[in-house]
């Protein structure tokens, strides 16, 4: 029971870290919402496209800054190296492999304004990395082989 | 995995689906609030309802397995400060919500007839949806959700 026994110098950085974990999920959420209205709505495509774009830029990505830098500051004071417990390694993994991920979501998603196939793939990319991001909060709440 | 981890995990995917759907419908709400064209409002108010389903789910899911930890871990009491504030929180932001989330329903309703009629832009569309008291419902409403969060991570008045 983490919770009951973490320090209190944990709790800023533990707030940004979940506060951008919620904001980018959110945002993520946002994508494929449009994207799917965009396929499903053509009349409105170029609207959903456009505001797919501006959110990957104005909401997610500024989020996963957020969400990783405060994984970084409370993993500085957790002294878990040199190596990560299992329930970290879910995380870590779909958080880097995550600027991966948001570099394509974000081309795709400037490319959907022109190619609809773009826009398709977008919509599917961002839902599997909606359902990533579960994962990783699965593990980092129920913590496996801790 | 124990009793405790997975209603710890329901408790945050409530969370999460609460949080998230706020941002969702912020984005789509205020991209709404920046367009002209009733059509457009409505297309992006309709998309708003995925929003409003994520956030009820949300907030049934904290606050049953909420409820269901605090029964459950000799740590927590009902009665704790931190916890009667979050339920006070919890209640006070469905309520702000509501309110802002059935103006807004109007308002899509709004532009929905507007778009199926001339769809040219409308005064009192675009007074619907910038207007300051569906915004104040919602401002306050999300602000609650964040400070709910801020509440369980730092747990004020709580032992250890």
């Amino acid at each position: 029971m983490i919770a009951t026994v973490r320090p209190d110098s944990w709790n800023l950085p533990l707030f940004l870290h979940i506060l951008g974990a919620t904001v980018l999920f959110g945002g993520v959420a946002t994508v494929v919402v449009l994207s799917l209205a965009a396929r499903r709505i053509p009349m409105q495509a170029p609207l959903a496209h456009r505001l797919a774009l501006t959110t990957l830029l104005a909401v997610v990505w500024p989020a996963y800054v957020l969400m990783y830098a405060g994984a970084l500051w409370i993993a500085s004071r957790e002294d878990l190296h040199p190596s990560f417990p299992t329930w970290m390694v879910f995380g870590v993994s779909v958080a880097d492999a995550g600027v991966v991920v948001l570099l394509v979501l974000t081309l795709l998603a400037w490319l959907a304004r022109r190619r609809a196939r773009a826009g398709a793939f977008a919509a599917g990319l961002s839902a599997v990395y909606l359902v990533a991001l579960g994962v990783a909060w699965w593990a980092m709440t129920t913590k496996p082989g801790a | 995995m124990t009793r405790y981890d997975w209603l710890l995990f329901f408790h945050v995917t409530g969370a999460f689906l609460f949080l998230g759907g706020v941002v969702v419908a912020w984005v789509l709400g205020i991209a709404a609030a920046l367009r002209q064209r009733p059509s457009e409002i409505a297309f992006l108010m309709r998309l708003t309802g995925a929003a409003a389903g994520a956030i009820g789910l949300g907030m049934g899911l904290t606050i049953v397995f909420g409820l269901w930890l605090v029964f459950d871990l000799d740590a927590y009491e009902l009665w704790d400060g931190w916890v009667i504030a979050a339920l006070v929180m919890w209640v006070l932001s469905g309520a702000l919500g509501g309110a802002g989330g059935k103006r807004d329903k109007e308002t899509r309703l709004l532009a929905q007839r507007l778009a199926a009629e001339t769809d040219v832009p409308s005064g009192e569309l675009a007074a619907r949806v910038r207007g300051p008291i569906p915004l104040a419902l919602n401002v306050s409403s999300s602000l609650l959700g964040f400070a709910i969060l801020a509440v369980m991570i730092w747990k004020p008045g709580a032992g250890g």
